[in-house]
């Protein structure tokens, strides 16, 4: 019975002497959670003539003059989805084909290519109705044909539909004729769009119209 | 002999052991009370330091500098931040900063972060900004928003973040998407190998069935585009589930929802937060305890989403407006 007795006021003892670091740890993590709130810094000027709140209303100014002006396009890649917007207005909403994010190998593994749509600010920099394609040489290596030497051998019509925009380093938004995959990531880092959706985003852009991809 | 005389001083000698226990009890819960009530305090006073300082009415590890002119203000001064105390925390506090209202630090701390958020607007890159109070997360470029996640739920714990630029060092998951590799030679050589046992197969079929095989094949070609099986890497293939980890220490759970699997890793993790976590944390709280956020997501998408967007090195800023 005696034993029982001590055995019970241990136990009693433990629990409560768990209780009571339970508790002391709950204290000391609602203050950790606190100064996430709290803790901060800040460059203080007691003889700074400009009041925090100009200055405010400046670096918003200066960050609202780093919005882009006009027309810009946008891309999600995520969802395949481009945005055509006017001042933060979107006027167009239309379903791409971005990059697959594959990795082809050339047979002997000298060289390689990711297809990756670009993320990132671009600008379009050149406009093209009727474009031509010319075929890089992986698209000759993905589809095991010997590259060949003379450059009209590389020039394929009709396959970048009826425009194309070119936002550099060979990457264009331009149309296509596998319009049944527009909303799927298969393309070799382009952004194809339907030839009906693009002459919209075609004449609404200029040279150095703003993309942003992401 | 001791125990009739125990029994004659402590009438119903026999529960003596209870009494003891009891007086066990009482006295734990008394020290317990004491221990809780005056830890307590200290952290109501710390907390009301911080408010105060916040307030402007007196000042906690701020000092007047030496010499006039611009002062780096803490306040609470955590190690770690970009600026720190101009001076010794000793000494009295800062008439400067003394007597500004609380609105007026508001906007201070408003211009922190507008500042930091402008070094990274004047990038081309997009970057993110993660809102604490909001529970909002924002892909930005050029300070405008392109796309927003609003978190369902969102937990902080550990050493505070700094108002200050952060950068994505890795991405790690449990089970974390792999790209497709294409090698056209070999891969010609497998199709012509199957195409090969197709049309063998087709053609023993074609003896068997005498023409039911073209209406299969006319089925199979009018399959919806969107159902197909592309060779790609495509939002779905993200995982639901992962971690950011950040140069700064900083340590970002992403979490969804959706799915029995995280149903059940969410409620392990609640259990651990409000359980475990805290005795760590006290136990090892002269350490520097790592920041550490979970953000959950009612919609597996937009947990899938932002391990889309945060690629490596992206670059951003974890506040609490």
């Amino acid at each position: 019975m005696k034993f029982w007795k001590v055995l019970l006021a241990l136990v009693a003892l433990v629990y409560l002497s768990v209780l009571a670091i339970v508790a002391l740890s709950w204290m000391h993590h609602l203050k950790l959670s606190a100064e996430w709130k709290t803790v901060w810094s800040f460059e203080l000027d007691p003889k700074a003539k400009v009041k925090p709140e100009a200055q405010n209303a400046a670096l918003k100014k200066k960050l609202q003059e780093l919005h882009p002006k006009g027309v810009y396009i946008m891309v999600d890649s995520a969802e395949n989805r481009l945005y055509l917007k006017k001042d933060g207005q979107t006027i167009k909403e239309a379903l791409v084909s971005t990059g697959s994010g594959v990795i082809l190998v050339e047979p002997g593994g000298k060289r390689s290519w990711q297809f990756d749509t670009p993320k990132g600010e671009f600008f379009v920099k050149s406009k093209i109705q009727n474009p031509y394609w010319v075929k890089p040489d992986w698209a000759f290596i993905e589809e095991n044909e010997p590259i060949p030497k003379k450059m009209e051998d590389r020039v394929e019509a009709g396959v970048l539909g009826d425009y194309a925009l070119g936002f550099g380093q060979g990457y264009f938004i331009h149309g296509t004729l596998y319009t049944r995959l527009l909303g799927r990531n298969v393309t070799h880092g382009c952004v194809r769009v339907a030839d009906k959706d693009l002459e919209e985003v075609f004449k609404a852009s200029r040279i150095g119209t703003r993309i942003y991809i992401y | 002999m001791n125990i009739e005389k125990g029994k004659e001083m402590l009438p119903g000698g026999r529960s003596r052991w209870l009494k003891v226990v009891f007086s066990a009890l009482l006295v734990v819960s008394f020290s317990f009370s004491l221990v809780s009530i005056s830890s307590a305090q200290a952290t109501r006073a710390k907390r009301a330091a911080t408010t105060t300082a916040v307030n402007g009415s007196q000042v906690r590890r701020a000092a007047v500098p030496a010499s006039p002119g611009k002062q780096k203000v803490s306040t609470t001064g955590q190690p770690g931040q970009k600026t720190q105390p101009a001076s010794a925390p000793e000494k009295p506090a800062a008439a400067s900063i003394k007597g500004i209202p609380e609105a007026t630090l508001q906007v201070l701390k408003e211009n922190r972060f507008l500042e930091e958020e402008l070094k990274l607007a004047k990038t081309p890159q997009y970057y993110f900004v993660l809102n604490l109070k909001e529970r909002t997360l924002e892909l930005r470029a050029r300070g405008m928003v392109l796309k927003s996640w609003k978190a369902s739920e969102l937990r902080y714990t550990g050493k505070p973040v700094p108002l200050q630029v952060t950068t994505l060092t890795n991405k790690t998951a449990l089970n974390p998407p792999e790209r497709k590799v294409l090698n056209p030679a070999e891969q010609q050589a497998e199709e012509a190998r199957k195409a090969a046992e197709e049309k063998a197969r087709q053609e023993q079929q074609k003896k068997k069935e005498n023409g039911k095989k073209q209406e299969q094949s006319q089925a199979a070609a009018t399959t919806p585009a969107d159902t197909f099986d592309v060779e790609a890497l495509e939002i779905t293939d993200m995982p639901g589930s992962y971690e950011l980890n950040f140069d700064d220490g900083l340590r970002i759970f992403v979490r969804s929802k959706s799915g029995f699997s995280e149903k059940f890793r969410q409620t392990r993790e609640t259990l651990l937060w409000y359980t475990w976590y805290p005795v760590k944390h006290f136990l090892n709280r002269k350490s520097e305890l790592r920041p550490q956020l979970i953000l959950y997501f009612d919609n597996m998408r937009d947990a899938q989403g932002i391990y889309w967007a945060f690629i490596d090195g992206l670059k951003g800023i974890i506040w609490f407006p």
